[in-house]
């Protein structure tokens, strides 16, 4: 270093100007921001407001500035907490027995795993099969299944009057039912085991579908022809939405008895089955009266 | 930030191996003893005055022309006109190259200029060169290797600065250019011993400063 610097240095250290630290460069001169910033009105587009009339999802909420409405976002997670509670649920024990089912297990342990391995979730219990073959009718027209699926509450809800109702439809049909069985820890494809086991034409799985915001309550069915293990997702029919906002267990039970007799007649299913057949409630291109949503809250104005 | 060096940009550095006769001349060379040229333009004049000194004393060069361009690097007329053009010559371009090495040496590592205020606009040259070489030594008429203070600031804090800085150190004037100079600043050359010569350009340096923080004493 040269002299004259080390003397600049010094005497800079001497005036107490010694910042090791650069100067931080300028900021930018930023506009004022405008004087109200968080309004408090409410404002929501005519036109979405229209719009919400016809779907459960969540348009035409509106906002509050830059914000959503109070009652929104607690609506929102009073909705999402429907929706984990139900996916926490599980069967109560020996519910099964005393409603007169069958109880069959899969290879799942526990609520954890059942959620991480849905291949163990697809496959009786040992147990389970040998109970099923000593137990259960066999060479049945339909095979009922019912399973807590992902979500026990609505199985437990109302699991038994889609069954009751299934069984009375399908006796006026005339099909011969299975013995009722209810699988804990259930997905979709066990219902290709237990059909094969029992010889079935058609199975039918009713089970807890995946909660949605608000709704926990909700149950599908899926229907396969000639249930054997490796069927896949494109030889299944279903229904969703049994709760009591949507299908009710009965409308279910009498599609549900309607698509079994298609597939009987047919000797097919899946993509492949011709549902143009079928009456015009079970014509999937029909709209349906859009849901409304439950106010989970109450805001008082 | 104050006193944190302004580093000088070197804007363009030129070597004439065999130059022409009337070039030689017009620039201040005497073409029977120099045959060479290196040329060199900088955006701060007194640095470059201190570093083509330097170059004369590492090299057998002589500076023939050293001329500060009006009102400054902030109103050049082109991207490498800076604020000056210096000229070595020399009887070849061997002496040339390494007297524009010292130059570019001293350019980058020893003489700038000091922010004298916060904001970075008051520009100080309390330099101190401890031994001139012959350039300064002709400018001055200080004999060789004497200690000098070179100090340069704007007109007012030049002015409060050298009165402070005699008045501080045992330094002797030899030469003192009142404001404005063809940058529009004021400088001294003041010399004396070398600790002598520090305590002027330290008072200097000082005196600027207090300026800069209170410039109106009424």
């Amino acid at each position: 270093m040269s002299a004259t610097r080390e003397l600049i240095a010094r005497l800079r250290r001497q005036l107490g100007e010694d910042d090791p630290l650069p100067p931080a460069a300028a900021a930018e001169r930023l506009a004022t921001p405008p004087k109200r910033v968080f309004p408090k009105a409410r404002s929501a587009s005519e036109y979405m407001q229209q719009a919400a009339e016809h779907t459960t999802a969540l348009v035409g909420i509106g906002q509050v500035g830059t914000r959503y409405a109070t009652d929104v976002v607690l609506q929102f997670q009073a909705e999402l907490a429907v929706a984990h509670h139900a996916v926490a649920s599980l069967l109560p024990d020996g519910w099964r027995e005393a409603h007169g089912l069958l109880p069959l297990n899969t290879r799942v342990d526990d609520h954890a795993s059942y959620l991480m391995r849905p291949d163990l979730g697809r496959r009786l219990h040992p147990l389970s099969r040998q109970l099923l073959e000593s137990e259960a009718r066999k060479d049945v027209d339909v095979q009922p299944i019912l399973a807590d699926g992902l979500s026990a509450l609505a199985c437990v809800g109302s699991g038994p009057r889609v069954l009751e109702a299934l069984t009375r439809e399908c006796a006026g049909a005339g099909l011969s039912l299975g013995t009722p069985v209810c699988a804990r820890f259930a997905r979709v494809w066990l219902e290709d085991e237990i059909g094969e086991v029992v010889r079935a034409k058609v199975a039918i799985i009713i089970l807890g579908e995946r909660p949605g915001l608000g709704t926990g309550d909700g149950l599908s069915a899926y229907l396969v022809h000639k249930p054997t293990l490796g069927k896949t997702d494109g030889d299944r029919n279903m229904i969703s939405n049994i709760h009591a906002r949507g299908l009710s267990p009965e409308d279910a039970a009498a599609r549900l008895t309607q698509l079994a007799a298609a597939m009987l007649e047919q000797g097919l299913s899946g993509v492949e089955l011709d549902l143009a057949k079928l009456g015009k409630d079970l014509d999937s291109r029909v709209i349906r009266k859009p849901d409304k949503r439950q106010a989970l809250i109450e805001v008082s104005k | 930030m104050i006193l944190e060096p302004i580093r000088p940009t070197i804007l363009s550095v030129q070597r004439i191996p065999h130059a022409h006769a009337s070039v030689l001349q017009s620039y201040g060379a005497d073409p029977s003893v120099h045959s060479s040229l290196g040329l060199v333009t900088c955006d701060q004049d007194d640095s470059t005055y201190v570093a083509l000194d330097e170059a004369t004393k590492q090299s057998p060069v002589d500076v023939v022309f050293a001329r500060s361009f009006y009102a400054g690097a902030e109103n050049a007329s082109g991207r490498l006109s800076g604020e000056i053009l210096g000229v070595i010559a020399a009887a070849g371009p061997t002496e040339i190259d390494a007297g524009l090495r010292a130059l570019i040496g001293c350019l980058e590592h020893d003489a700038c200029f000091y922010n004298g205020d916060e904001r970075g606009e008051i520009a100080i040259f309390p330099h101190v060169v401890s031994s001139i070489g012959h350039y300064l030594s002709k400018e001055s008429g200080l004999p060789l290797e004497s200690s000098m203070a070179y100090l340069v600031a704007p007109p007012m804090e030049a002015t409060i600065g050298v009165d402070r800085a005699l008045k501080a150190a045992n330094v002797q004037v030899a030469k003192l250019f009142p404001p404005p100079t063809e940058t529009n600043y004021g400088a001294a050359w003041l010399s004396g011993e070398l600790s002598e010569c520090e305590a002027a350009a330290s008072a200097f340096a000082e005196a600027v400063i207090e300026i800069g923080r209170n410039p109106r004493q009424i």
